[in-house]
């Protein structure tokens, strides 16, 4: 990967620039014509171009980095956003997910991603609570129920893999359904519900329309992942429970798109006003571990253990956290769990690129060391212009706080998994003047 | 690995000849070494270290070292030294030396070579940034950078599973392809924990002599990373020569890591060969000391009082031990109502029942849906 990174820079510049900028410009154009369809019409053999030495390699690097980049550019301005989430994932079981498009069955893969999406989901929001449902012959039929233990819902969605998916899906009882689960909870968390949805009709036994406004009252949010195409009773759906803002729904294009989408849904939403979610003091018990010298049953499973965590208002012995007692109903977290959710409050400020001016002040990225192509001749800089936006020319990616530049993985790698920044981290901040800029934020939380 | 059986190569697979990265953290806080002068000066300790990391390299011939210090006022590598000149040979070929710079005269050359470079750039580093550290640095300054030297041993271990992958590519081109079809090298920055045996091997060993009552603002960035490594499964292993950690201990607990507090320090060495040196898969097999009561006590913002139940803001997750004066979280300053997971009261379940009965009387309507309004 290194070396390429070095071929790339040279290569695409010499050729063919104009091929490069109809990439660019064309499929956005076109995004806004037609309504989301750019698919149709994009020519992805024009994204490829033939490198010095003949091959296209050093272009796929390039698109792959951009891609990488893109994923990685989103907005950090710490929103409040809705950590305690209550999340129904309502997953098409009718026959048209026996569909192969999408390899090996639309059935299959669905449930292969939904349980990488319940891992990833309680991965992301540890105190929020997810229930699984499935619309299969009309009917909409619980597969778990709401609960924040993630086993519970991976062993349901595993038992469906045995059965064939059959019927109409309706989306009016999944709604309904739904809604229901979600009436009991509490103001302060979001009240969500996801659809994964393969097929192109809805078999309902009365008006959606009428679902759609009660679920606007009840302040619940829909999001669908499209299978197949677009259809206009989701888009309406997704439009109006979430105040107008279009993009909960998406129809994924292939495999990878899919599974993006879903994971989307794992970061916690913006909060859209204050009335959405009544914010509150939620009374929350730290329960301390215990060992026992002889086994005794646990509250939650009633299963003989020695270890647990004893709930600090009532003693009933718990085997996992976060839980709800399940004799007093507190719920017992751990403050390791609440700072899981911290780095969506106070998130990495993004990277930015460095132009070739300003590179030679590194050789190598200052997380792992990894040698930077060096500095070229002050007459290519200019060639190398015209890339996809938001891609470095010189590979480099400064920080804008410390200064420091770093390569692709690890701005991937420190944006999507650490959430640290390696340059401000390693120097004590009161030296470090600029570097104070987003260092108020973390302070004010622990002062 | 010569094996002459190619039957016994198949069965025992890949798995055995994946080799393991440890990336040492050493504490060089001077006024933690200093309480310590009497037991076991720094030098000492550095010697130790550096016959466990050659015990670690003459393991396996494709181990992998890394050593970060984590000073009192900055993080920074001891081994790779990446801030080195580009060395003429160097290739990106993966080759396990780093740094391809080598002084030509040197005393030892009848050593192994990978033990003398590390050997070498250790001290070397160690010295330039022990001479480096002037005497303001350290006034009012007691704590140590925990969090950047975590993040420096993340970000290396990341690029060298990454490029171990690709090295060995078999192994993982067939985790890429399960990933989801056609999405090319994306598959493996999701980061995902599968198929553990054939991977590089990291784990993170932490040799901490400060106390962390000052890395209050720390708290943040190291729990991070903690979970950066839970998530990688990379165990955190804690070797513990003075002072008290708390948030090594949940560290070490989070990431299932070995954490041992040194009651006799002078027998570091013993320490670490008996605890420390297995790596994860022989871990497996042996009866590991574990610490029992981790310390998981969430102390509150206001007070910084010890609480066992405790009120938290539902926008920032701010912990308090009592409501705070007028309702207004301290942290962010949003009025907060209290709530006792209340459940919903009579009349709104009232309400839905009535929905119920439209949506029944709903039902009996056949299909006329009018056309697709506004």
């Amino acid at each position: 990967m290194a070396d390429s990174d070095e071929e790339y820079v040279g290569d695409v510049t010499e050729d063919e620039d104009d091929l490069q900028v109809t990439r660019g410009d064309n499929p956005r154009a076109k995004r806004k014509q037609r309504g989301g369809a750019e698919w149709e019409l994009s020519r992805t053999w024009e994204t490829l171009v033939e490198g010095a030495d003949g091959t296209i390699n050093s272009t796929v690097e390039g698109l792959l980095e951009a891609g990488k980049r893109k994923r990685l550019l989103k907005d950090t301005t710490p929103l409040q956003r809705g950590i305690i989430r209550h999340l129904i994932l309502i997953l098409d079981l009718s026959q048209s997910m026996s569909e192969k498009d999408l390899r090996p069955t639309r059935y299959l893969l669905t449930l292969r991603y939904a349980q990488e999406f319940v891992r990833e989901f309680f991965e992301q929001n540890p105190i929020s609570q997810l229930g699984v449902l499935g619309l299969r012959d009309g009917l909409a039929l619980r597969v778990s129920d709401m609960s924040g233990n993630p086993t519970e819902h991976l062993a349901a969605i595993q038992a469906l893999k045995t059965q064939d998916p059959k019927g109409l899906p309706s989306l009016q009882n999944g709604l309904e359904m739904a809604r229901g689960a979600l009436f009991h909870t509490p103001s302060h968390g979001t009240r969500e519900v996801l659809f994964i949805y393969g097929s192109l009709l809805s078999s309902d036994p009365g008006d959606i329309h009428q679902t759609i406004d009660t679920l606007i009252n009840d302040k619940i949010r829909v999001g669908i992942v499209g299978l197949a195409a677009q259809v206009a009773i989701c888009r309406e759906l997704c439009t109006k429970t979430n105040g107008g803002d279009e993009t909960a729904y998406g129809v994924a294009l292939n495999e990878q798109h899919f599974r993006e989408l879903m994971m989307d849904v794992t970061t916690p939403p913006a909060a859209y006003s204050a009335k959405e979610s009544a914010s509150s003091l939620l009374m929350m018990g730290f329960p301390s571990r215990t060992v026992e010298s002889h086994p005794s049953l646990c509250a939650c499973h009633s299963k003989p253990s020695r270890g647990g965590y004893l709930c600090s208002r009532c003693n009933s012995k718990v085997c996992n956290l976060p839980a709800e007692c399940p004799s007093c109903g507190l719920t017992l977290i751990l403050s390791t769990h609440l700072a899981r959710s911290y780095h969506h409050l106070f998130p990495l400020i993004n990277w930015v690129e460095v132009p070739w001016r300003r590179a030679s002040r590194s050789s190598a990225c200052f997380a792992c060391g990894l040698f930077f192509p060096s500095v070229p001749l002050e007459d290519h800089w200019h060639m190398a212009e015209n890339q996809t936006k938001g891609m470095s020319v010189s590979s480099r990616y400064e920080c804008t706080a410390c200064r420091n530049h770093f390569c692709i993985d690890c701005d991937l790698f420190a944006h999507e998994v650490v959430h640290n920044c390696p340059g401000c981290q390693s120097k004590s901040t009161p030296t470090h003047s600029d570097a104070a800029k987003p260092a108020p934020g973390r302070m004010d939380i622990m002062a | 690995m010569n094996s002459v059986d190619a039957s016994e190569h198949y069965e025992l697979g890949a798995t055995d000849l994946s080799p393991s990265l440890l990336t040492i953290i050493i504490d060089t806080n001077p006024h933690a070494w200093a309480l310590l002068e009497d037991s076991l000066p720094l030098s000492k300790a550095i010697a130790n270290i550096l016959v466990f990391i050659n015990a670690h390299l003459a393991c396996n011939y494709a181990n992998e070292v890394a050593v970060v210090a984590s000073h009192s006022q900055k993080a920074a590598w001891l081994y790779p030294s990446h801030n080195a000149p580009r060395g003429p040979s160097a290739d990106h070929d993966g080759d396990v030396a780093m740094n391809g710079a080598t002084d030509a005269q040197l005393p030892e050359t009848n050593k192994y070579r990978p033990f003398r470079l590390v050997e070498e750039q250790v001290t070397r580093n160690l010295k330039e940034l022990m001479d480096s550290t002037t005497g303001d640095d350290l006034r009012g300054n007691m704590s140590t950078m925990l969090a950047g030297a975590l993040t420096l041993a993340l970000s290396h271990t990341n690029r060298r599973t990454l490029a171990w992958a690709e090295e060995h590519g078999g192994a993982n081109a067939e985790d890429t392809a399960a990933e989801g079809n056609g999405n090319g090298g994306t598959a493996t920055t999701r980061y995902s924990a599968s198929n553990e045996d054939e991977r590089l091997q990291s784990r993170i060993l932490v040799i901490s002599v400060s106390g962390s009552t000052d890395a209050a603002h720390q708290y943040i960035p190291v729990m991070n990373s903690i979970f950066a490594c839970q998530r990688l499964s990379i165990p955190i292993d804690v070797c513990k020569l003075s002072g008290d950690a708390v948030f090594l201990q949940q560290a070490s607990d989070a990431t299932r890591g070995i954490y041992m507090a040194l009651t006799e320090p002078r027998g570091l060495l013993q320490y670490l060969m008996m605890a420390f040196l297995p790596d994860q898969r022989s871990r497996r097999h042996l009866v590991l000391p574990t610490r029992v009561d981790v310390d998981f006590r969430a102390a509150c913002f206001c007070h910084r009082r010890v609480v066992d139940v405790g009120f938290v803001c539902s926008i920032c997750l701010s912990i308090f031990c009592e409501p705070p004066p007028g309702g207004d979280c301290m942290t962010c300053g949003t009025h907060l109502e209290i709530c006792d997971n209340a459940k919903p009261a009579l009349l709104p379940r009232k309400k839905k029942k009535k929905k119920r009965v439209n949506g029944a009387s709903g039902t009996g309507t056949p299909m006329s849906t009018p056309t697709p309004g506004p």
